[in-house]
Order: structure tokens, then C-alpha cells, then sequence
């Protein structure tokens, strides 16, 4: 059963990464890159509490939390691709168990129910907080701004090598083309802003296996407290059969710390069925049988407990929505074509990242905001045109947004959809400052009415000298804000045009 | 030696002024005329096939096991019918030309202003080329090299992609199209999708520098593409109401003269063209096109 459930987790870990790495132009395949997303129960309620909608994309979540009655917390043993990576960076990390701390941790299990109840309460009164803690959405999250960007930059310098030696070129060349077409590179590098703080708490996360394994999944996860509420009364049983020689080698071995003094009793909420006691039993007491556990089903959470996670969940509300944010920053906030008015957006957004990663494949300029959209959209993805622009022919973000928070258009709406409006900044603009001719930004607007026109007129040049000069400016009603002017503007700097979220179009649902 | 009086001295002053002044003309003087071939009203590979043996056939630019770079532009995530980039058939066509004039090796490259995939898939460019036996390669960005350009007024040196460097021959075939920073983009202006660095840097004073960049290669052929012309809203075009069905293919070997030929597409006076006059007086071509022999081709007639 341990081999099986390895191979599951292997495959589905496997299946995760596929997903996540076609997520990309063309984006071809037909598979939703967003579909572990979308199983995530937690991720579906508090979105769904939020938004006060219903969200169909999530309904495969909602199949899973109703196979959780009966067979238990399997989606933490088997399938879910956090607890794999967790599973395996605890084997790293720790070779011998160290079964005195085992039975000493237990106080701190109360500590995910709580922060289930916070997200809750806080999704209740329309505060997406989920977006921190969920595994999925964090996962996809850090794979998109850490992990992916990190493996492509070693192997691009890997070819980088290769293609410096000048030897056997045709190939270096045909393996970098195969390692593109099947998704493992990327054609422009990714980057990303916020990479500091999501790779902190990852290795927080991994690291916390050093004091128990799946210590994350024991004692913060939200969505296994989700799961373990629902699997109390599973029909599905850990039986210990009178061969049990009263070892506590299963105790001891227990991933999730589940099995209690009576070591032929578990804890129903806790346990994830990953057979770890099934495989270590010398005389092969255990085995997994359909019926009901006979004792022990307690959930680690007090009244007191409760009520305190809720009023966090009001305090965490009132607090972050009281929040004051600059307006020059906020200007700046550039929602992705086909974003929800922000109200509903923030109710949605999961941070997931999944827009970003798929943008970075084609224009790149979504990003993890910090303070751009407040203290309630840390981490939203905005537009970031300095470090790339909104492809005129591409509407993937909208295609990949487990949520709905980035609804999909198609191509001919998006088109149309205005993201902001781009200004010129004089002091900085060539032909404006020094009254020297550029145009790259006209060069490059994707409009077949370009938003970007220019006077012809006689200028007085910085040496005293006259000369004609192509003023360029913008007409307001054909800018759709994609932000390609500001990306190749060849001023050093900030650039000489720039934009903004004045104008921007929002869909109210 | 020999001290040098003021008289002596004055005079030397004069003739070398008068050399120097007069230089450029003896330049263009001491270049013998060109040859062009305009093709019309044709299909476009049928035009490039007449048009490429009026001027003698390919054999006289491509010899055996020549390695070969041909350099559309596949800069835009556009579609052939909206004319941002080379038409496909041409290029296919060109393609064609060089493997049966016994070239080693035929490669099509482009470093795009969109995201590249996107720009070789939907230009038409990468699957045509293919088909006619060419390499269609990615841009990669460690295979750039510093080229030194001495002779160049503004630029000295710049990245340039090692294909460019390495082959044997170099065929431009640019489209013509609409682009307000050089009036027109043709070959010289094409010739960029072989550059790395930051182009952006180019544009501000771009006519020196377009022709300075120009100095750092010389393709045997240039091959422009007026088929379907982009009369506005160019380099990215994307309405069809902007695009004239010019049906032209103009071939020379002479860089200056296709470009100064191609305006005619356009209605533009070439000699109005700064880019022409700075490349003609640095000794690249015939701007003036009483020095060019054209021959006309014909299909609708």
C-alpha cells in the first residue's frame, strides 16, 4: 500500500509540474494549468464565501471534499503536491527519527483549526486571506516566481556553456530547441518582484521539517484542518490485529503524529492514510479496512480557541481594510485584462501566480504587487510595463485564473479592453528634453490606429541650433494602456512615457 | 627634413581640402553602376524566381556549400495578410534559390520585437522556410559577438548575432513598410534583426546609426518584399484597411539602390531620405538612380 501511495504522489507531483510548465504560449495542450487549483476545497469555499458566488470552475474541489467524508484525508496523503515536496524534503533532511519529540508537539495541531477559522470568518465579512496559506495556490505560487525561474536560469547557462564552446552546434542547438518545445525553457528569462519574502517562507516551511516531519501539514495547514473536519467520521479504519506486539514503532513513524497511546487507535481527523505504520509493522499487524474508527476522534480545537480565531478573523478584516495605501501607488495598480472591479477581484484573487506565469511566456508584466494595491492586494498581479507589456494578441491570463478573478475574453473583447492610459513624462522624453527625433514607442504601439501620433515642428535644439522634431503624444481614446511604449522606451530610467490605471475597464459581475 | 613655408604649406592645405570635399563624388565615381530587377503584379515566388535570374541567378551570389543566412522580417506577432513581416512565400522561395544554387546550408533568423514563438508561428515564416529545406533558428542570446565598426561616425561596436559574422552569404529581405522613425523600414533598417544589445539605443540620431550598424556587414543580396505593403500605423500595421496590394519585388545587389528604389512604394523623393544620402556618401551604393540599370519583369502584363 506505501509503494502505491508513493507512486500516486509521484504521479500526481508529476502531473502538478506537467500542468504547471504548459502553462505557456501557446498554451496548446488543452489541459488546464489551474486544475490543482481549482481541487483545492479550501480555495473554493472562502472564495466562494467571499465573492458571495457561486464559482462552477471549483467544483472539482467540491467533489473531493465530499469523497473526504468517507475516505478520509486522502488528498494530504496522496495527492496533494505540497505535501510530496514536504514528504521529500523531510527525508532530506531528517534520516533518524527522533521519536522523543513525537508525542510533544501535540498542542500546537490546535494552531491550523484556528487559522481555518480566521480564513473563514475573514472570507465571511469579504477578506480573501486564503491566498497565504493555502498549499496549492502557495505552492503554485513559489514554482512561479522561485523554483521555475531558478531551474530555467541554470539551464539556459548549462546551454549558454554549450553554445560558448562552439562545438557540435547543430546539436546544442536541437537539444535547447527540444528543451523549449517541450516546455522546460522558457524563450525570455523569468523575473520576478517579491521573490525574497515567497522563497523565506517556503524554506520556513520545509524547514519546520527539522522540528517534526510535515510539521506544515500537522500544524498550519488550513486546507488539511478543512479536510480533517470532514473525514471525522470516515469509512474507512487503521485495524490492528492481535498479532501487535505493542512496539510503538508505528507511533514513532507516524507522519501526522496520529496514532495514539493505544497504538491501535488513530486519530480520524489527523491521520492521511499514507500506510507509513502499515509498512513498518514487523509482524503486519495494520492494515486499512472499510468501517468506523472506534474511539479518538477528537478535534485540538477549544471553545476559547475558537472564539479567539474568529476574532482574529474580524480584527485581521478591520485592520486590512482600514489600511491606508499611497495613491501614486495605487495609480499604478494595473489589473490584467478582463479583471473582475476591484472589489470583486480581491474577493477572488488567490495569488496564485498562475497569470503571471503565464504572462511571463509571452509579454511578462504581471507581477506580485506589494504596495501598488494596498495592504489587502499584497501580492495581486499587476502590470509592470518596465519590465515587460501586454502582448497585444494574447488573453491566456484570463484562460488560467482558477477563480474568475481575471475572467477570459476572447481576443477581439480583449483587445478593446482598456488596462490604463499611457502619458508622456517631458522632462524625460527625447524629443521632448533635448528635441532630438525617437519614436520607439510609436514604433511599437500594436493599434492599427496608433494611440501614439507626433506634431512635425520647428524646435530650438539645447545648442541654440533650429531643427524639426516629431513631438509624439497620446490620444486618450486609442490607448488601451498595454504598456509596450513604456517597456522599449530607451530612456535610461524612469521612462519618458509611462502608464498609468487612469481609464482602466473592469468587469462587474 | 625638409621645413615647410607658409606658402607650401597653404597650398597643400587647398588640394587636400579639395580632395577631401570632393571625395565622396570620386567614391560614388569609382563604383561601377548597379544592376536592379523589379518584378510586378506576379505571385510572390514566381516574382522572386524571374527577378533573381534576370539579374544573372543565384549561382552568382551563392557558390557550392555556402553557408547562408537569409534575414526576413519576422519581427511582429502579426499575420502575413497584415504585411509587418516578410511575406512567407518569398522567403520560402529564396530559400529554394539557395539550396539549388548548391548552398551548404540555408538559416532564417530574426531577433523579434514580440515574443518570438509568437512571431514565427503566426508570420507564416518559420513553417514555409522549413518546408523549403531552410534551418529556421531562435535567437540565442549567448551567440552574440562584439563587431568593431572603425569606419562608423557614431557607433564603434555592437553585438551582432554570430550568423551573421560566420556565413558565407547574406540575403536581406526585408518588407517594405510604413515607420515613422526612418519615413520607411527597407533593408537598412532591417538589417537590425541581427543585432543584440539594446536597440532602443539606436533610434535617438538613427540615421547615422543605422547606416554606421550597416557598416558592420555587407549582404550580397537585397530582396524587398512590396507585395503587400503596410502604408500606415507600420511597423505593426494590423489593419487591413492599411495595407495596399503593391504586388513588387525589387532585387539588386546594391543595398542604397533597392532602398532608394523601393521608395517609390511610398512616393518618396529617395535623395529626401537622410539614411540614403549619409549611406550613398559613405561609399555603400548609388542613391542616384541614373548610375542603376533596372529591369522591369511584368507578370500582369
Amino acid at each position: 500500500m506505501i509503494t502505491l501511495r508513493r507512486i500516486s504522489q509521484i504521479l500526481f507531483f508529476a502531473l502538478f509540474v506537467l500542468l504547471f510548465l504548459q502553462a505557456r504560449y501557446p498554451y496548446e495542450t488543452g489541459l488546464p494549468s489551474d486544475l490543482f487549483l481549482r481541487a483545492s476545497p479550501l480555495i473554493a469555499l472562502t472564495t466562494m464565501l467571499a465573492s458571495r458566488a457561486f464559482i462552477t470552475t471549483t467544483i472539482l474541489a467540491l467533489v473531493i471534499l465530499a469523497l473526504t467524508i468517507p475516505l478520509g484525508r486522502f488528498f494530504c496523503g496522496w495527492i496533494c503536491p505540497l505535501g510530496t515536496v514536504i514528504d521529500a524534503s523531510d527525508h532530506f533532511i531528517q534520516r533518524k527519527r527522533r521519536p522523543a519529540r513525537q508525542r510533544e508537539s501535540l498542542r500546537l495541531r490546535s494552531w491550523k483549526f484556528a487559522l481555518l477559522i480566521l480564513l473563514l470568518v475573514a472570507a465571511l465579512f469579504s477578506l480573501q486571506l486564503t491566498w497565504f496559506l493555502d498549499p496549492i495556490a502557495l505552492l503554485t505560487r513559489t514554482f512561479t516566481t522561485v523554483l521555475y525561474p531558478m531551474f530555467t536560469y541554470a539551464l539556459t547557462g548549462l546551454f549558454n556553456f554549450a553554445f560558448k564552446l562552439q562545438i557540435a552546434e547543430d546539436q546544442v542547438y536541437a537539444l535547447y530547441d527540444a528543451a523549449q518545445r517541450a516546455a522546460l525553457l522558457p524563450f525570455q528569462q523569468p523575473k520576478f518582484l517579491e521573490t525574497l519574502p515567497m522563497v523565506v517562507i517556503f524554506i520556513v516551511i520545509l524547514g519546520l521539517g527539522m522540528v517534526t516531519r510535515r510539521f506544515w501539514c500537522r500544524n498550519l495547514c488550513p486546507l488539511g484542518a478543512l479536510l480533517g473536519l470532514f473525514s471525522k467520521y470516515r469509512l474507512t479504519r487503521r485495524f490492528v490485529s492481535p498479532a501487535c506486539t505493542q512496539c510503538s514503532i508505528c507511533q514513532r513513524d507516524c507522519k501526522m503524529n496520529a496514532i495514539e497511546d493505544d497504538y491501535s487507535i488513530n486519530n480520524t481527523v489527523e491521520c492521511i492514510e499514507c500506510a507509513e505504520c502499515v509498512s513498518v509493522c514487523k509482524p503486519q499487524a495494520i492494515s486499512y479496512r472499510w468501517g468506523v474508527n472506534p474511539g479518538a476522534n477528537e478535534i485540538d480545537l477549544s471553545r476559547r480557541r475558537l472564539l479567539q480565531a474568529a476574532a482574529a478573523g474580524i480584527a485581521a478584516v478591520a485592520l486590512v481594510k482600514t489600511a491606508a495605501a499611497s495613491r501614486n501607488r495605487t495609480g499604478l495598480a494595473m489589473r490584467p485584462p478582463g479583471s473582475l472591479n476591484e472589489d470583486q477581484f480581491l474577493d477572488r484573487c488567490i495569488r496564485c501566480q498562475a497569470c503571471s506565469k503565464i504572462c511571463a511566456s509571452t509579454g511578462a508584466c504581471l507581477q506580485p504587487a506589494f504596495g501598488e494595491a494596498g495592504l489587502e492586494g499584497v501580492w495581486t498581479p499587476i502590470a509592470v510595463p518596465r519590465l515587460g507589456y501586454c502582448e497585444y494578441s494574447c488573453n491566456l491570463c484570463g484562460q488560467v485564473c482558477p477563480t474568475g478573478a481575471i475572467q477570459p475574453l476572447a481576443l477581439e473583447e480583449k483587445n478593446k479592453i482598456k488596462m490604463g492610459l499611457a502619458f508622456f513624462d517631458k522632462s524625460r522624453c527625447i524629443p521632448w528634453y533635448r528635441q532630438d527625433d525617437c519614436l520607439v514607442c510609436e514604433e511599437h504601439c500594436p493599434l492599427s490606429d496608433k494611440a501614439i501620433k507626433f506634431d512635425i515642428r520647428e524646435a530650438r535644439a539645447p545648442d541654440g541650433s533650429m531643427r524639426t522634431v516629431k513631438f509624439p503624444y497620446v490620444v486618450e481614446d486609442l490607448c488601451i494602456g498595454c504598456g509596450i511604449c513604456e517597456n522599449k522606451c530607451p530612456v535610461v530610467g524612469a521612462p519618458g512615457i509611462f502608464v498609468t490605471a487612469a481609464q482602466q475597464k473592469r468587469i462587474t459581475l | 627634413m625638409q621645413d615647410i613655408d607658409r606658402r607650401d604649406f597653404l597650398r597643400k592645405s587647398l588640394v587636400a581640402g579639395a580632395v577631401l570635399t570632393t571625395c565622396p563624388t570620386w567614391l560614388d565615381a569609382a563604383l561601377p553602376d548597379s544592376d536592379l530587377v523589379v518584378a510586378r503584379n506576379g505571385a510572390p515566388a514566381e516574382m522572386v524566381r524571374q527577378a533573381v535570374a534576370a539579374l544573372g541567378g543565384m549561382s552568382q551570389f551563392v557558390k557550392k556549400g555556402d553557408s547562408v543566412l537569409l534575414k526576413p522580417n519576422i519581427g511582429w506577432d502579426r499575420l502575413p495578410e497584415q504585411a509587418a513581416n516578410t511575406n512567407p512565400e518569398a522567403v520560402a522561395e529564396v530559400v529554394k534559390l539557395c539550396l539549388e544554387a548548391g548552398a551548404g546550408k540555408v538559416r532564417v533568423l530574426d531577433r523579434t520585437c514580440n515574443e518570438p514563438r509568437r512571431c514565427y508561428m503566426r508570420s507564416g515564416i518559420e513553417a514555409a522556410a522549413k518546408a523549403a529545406g531552410a534551418e529556421v533558428r531562435h535567437i540565442v542570446e549567448s551567440r552574440f559577438q562584439d563587431v568593431a565598426i572603425p569606419d562608423g561616425e557614431l557607433i564603434k561596436s555592437w553585438p551582432v548575432y554570430r550568423d551573421a559574422i560566420e556565413s558565407d552569404v547574406i540575403i536581406n529581405i526585408p518588407i517594405a513598410k510604413d515607420h515613422n522613425i526612418s519615413r520607411v523600414t527597407l533593408g537598412f533598417k532591417n538589417m537590425m534583426g541581427v543585432l543584440g544589445g539594446d536597440r532602443g539605443a539606436l533610434h535617438d540620431k538613427f540615421m547615422t546609426k543605422i547606416v554606421d550598424i550597416n557598416l558592420a556587414f555587407k549582404p550580397s543580396l537585397t530582396i524587398i518584399d512590396g507585395y503587400r505593403t503596410l502604408m500606415r500605423n507600420g511597423p505593426t500595421g494590423g489593419n487591413l484597411a492599411d495595407v495596399a496590394q503593391k504586388k513588387t519585388i525589387i532585387i539588386s545587389a546594391d543595398r542604397v539602390a533597392a532602398d532608394a528604389f523601393a521608395m517609390q512604394l511610398f512616393d518618396i523623393n529617395p535623395a529626401e531620405v537622410e539614411y540614403l544620402r549619409i549611406a550613398e556618401r559613405r561609399g555603400l551604393g548609388h542613391l542616384d538612380l541614373k548610375r542603376v540599370k533596372v529591369k522591369e519583369i511584368n507578370f500582369g502584363a
